[in-house]
């Protein structure tokens, strides 16, 4: 577990810098046992910060989320580096990005959380419904103990972690410039069996099941605004011309809108699970990201965010890529 | 609709490449070779030309299956694009095989400005493909009746 004071201490030096004009971090949400990001410009704010189970948020999101207003005349850019805390998922995000190109790697000072694993909050709440004063989340062995209005409970650690932490593959940050803990050896593995289930079925069950899934749809494009990996400015799916998608919410649209938004993930899609976290209609998302997650894998032997110097899968190909299903 | 699969007819759209898959449509036109008339070709310059959203976008429009084609490997006018659009086609293949679409309504082939032939023999099979899943009846677009 992640020691409070000494991230503390190290987000103090980091903030104090001359170079860095904010870091990004979590801190202890509103009510419950929430915890939410927290943006620090000033040494005094660095008490806030806490790193803990339940710290879910991806922060490489708000990296490309910052909107850049052009510079007024005879002004000079705000190019100092922005600080951000990550978890062994979350700096795969960052991985994919820098392979992108979204910024440079100097623009960024990373600070790399060793993670033994969050929570699902869906599971905590449905657990503990109605908890409103503020609760607390920790680690202890194999157990989450969560304390609140002065009780304690322990749980089996396997009972609330979230779905993406038991196929986790890499829970020490992959970039980062300074680790705040020792780092964790692997625990989990991915053996895409949620996918592999699914692909058994027949056509006809397969679209009734992703019918139901995607009828529920509300078009709220959550999954999308807290994707680290959706940040292009002109975006396909708010385009008018050539309209891709239409703004009613019907099965044809909802489809083709599943279909754009998975398909443009194909292959940078990190399993950070942020999607499905948010999505107010439980459709699971990440079974359309991980189908293509396991075919990329298969097909040409890459995973996403692991290499910020691979060229981006589909700006690339080997002359002997399969071609066995082409007439 | 409710068309009984023998005498259904299916529409087709084939996105085919400028320099050989077309110029191999239209070898086989001018060689009358008789080949099935459910294919509507819309002519792209290459077959990296076509993004994955077109082959969804037919399908929401109508379309019982779809076919892109274009050069061989190696003999791109443009060098790469087959191999681009190959990588971005497999992936587009099995997402919609995964999400209940018959792989036999989205094909891809290899047909050389000299290949009127097998221009032929490609739409006989994608034809028949989808003549056995029958028509398209997933997510097209429709009226809805509030
Ligand atoms: S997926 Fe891995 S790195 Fe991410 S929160 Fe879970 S255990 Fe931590
Ligand atoms: S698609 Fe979902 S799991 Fe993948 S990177 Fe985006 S938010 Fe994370
Ligand atoms: S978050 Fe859920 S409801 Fe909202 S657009 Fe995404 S899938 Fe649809």
């Amino acid at each position: 577990m992640v020691d409070v004071e000494r991230l503390r201490e190290i987000a103090r030096e980091v903030i104090s810098r001359d170079d860095v004009r904010q870091l990004i971090g979590y801190r202890q949400g509103t009510y419950g046992f929430r915890a939410r990001p927290a943006f620090i410009t000033s040494p005094e704010e660095v008490d806030q910060l806490i790193f803990s189970p339940a710290c879910v948020n991806n922060l490489a999101t708000y990296l490309t989320l910052e909107e850049k207003l052009p510079v007024p005349r005879g002004q000079e850019p705000d190019l100092r580096k922005v600080a951000v805390m990550v978890k062994g998922c979350d700096s795969r995000a960052l991985v994919q990005q820098m392979e992108e190109k979204a910024y440079e790697r100097e623009r960024i000072v990373v600070l790399g959380i060793p993670c033994t694993g969050v929570v699902d909050m869906d599971k905590v709440e449905k657990r503990f419904p109605d908890v409103l004063s503020r609760g607390e989340i920790t680690l202890e062995g194999d157990k989450f103990v969560l304390s609140f209005d002065g009780q304690r409970e322990e749980v089996p650690k396997e009972e609330l972690l979230a779905d993406k932490c038991k196929r986790c593959r890499y829970p020490t940050p992959l970039v980062y410039d300074q680790l705040l803990d020792e780092a964790v050896e692997r625990f989990a593995d991915d053996d895409y069996s949620d996918v592999l289930e699914l692909e058994k079925r027949s056509a006809e069950e397969k679209w009734a099941y992703w019918e139901e899934k995607f009828s529920r749809c509300i078009r709220c494009y959550s999954c999308r605004n807290v994707c680290p990996m959706c940040y292009c400015e002109d975006c396909v799916l708010d385009r008018l011309n050539p309209q891709w998608m239409r703004r009613s919410v019907d099965i044809s649209e909802n489809t083709a809108y599943h279909i754009a938004r998975a398909y443009h993930l194909a292959g940078r899609c990190i399993q950070c699970g942020e999607c499905q976290r948010v999505c107010p209609v439980e459709i699971p998302l990440m079974e359309l990201n991980r189908k293509f997650y396991k075919d990329v894998e298969e097909l040409y032997d890459y995973e996403p965010g692991t290499d910020a110097e691979a060229p981006p899968l589909l700006a690339t190909f080997k002359v002997d890529d399969r071609e066995d299903f082409i007439l | 609709m409710a068309e009984k699969n023998n005498d259904f007819e299916p529409n087709i759209v084939a996105f085919l490449c400028n320099w050989c898959s077309y110029a191999g449509a239209d070898l086989a036109g001018t060689s009358r070779i008789q080949y099935p008339p459910n294919v509507r070709v819309i002519r792209v310059m290459c077959s990296g030309r076509v993004n994955p959203l077109f082959v969804m976008n037919a399908l929401q429009q109508g379309a019982d299956g779809v076919l892109i084609s274009g050069c061989h490997p190696g003999d791109c006018h443009y060098m790469q694009g087959n191999y681009y659009a190959r990588r971005r086609f497999a992936l587009m293949r099995n997402f919609l095989e995964y999400l209940g679409v018959e792989p036999e309504r989205v094909r891809m082939s290899w047909v050389s400005a000299s290949e009127g032939a097998k221009w032929k023999e490609v739409i006989e099979e994608v034809v028949s493909g989808v003549k056995s899943v029958g028509p398209m009846n997933k997510f097209q677009r429709r009226q809805l009746n509030w």
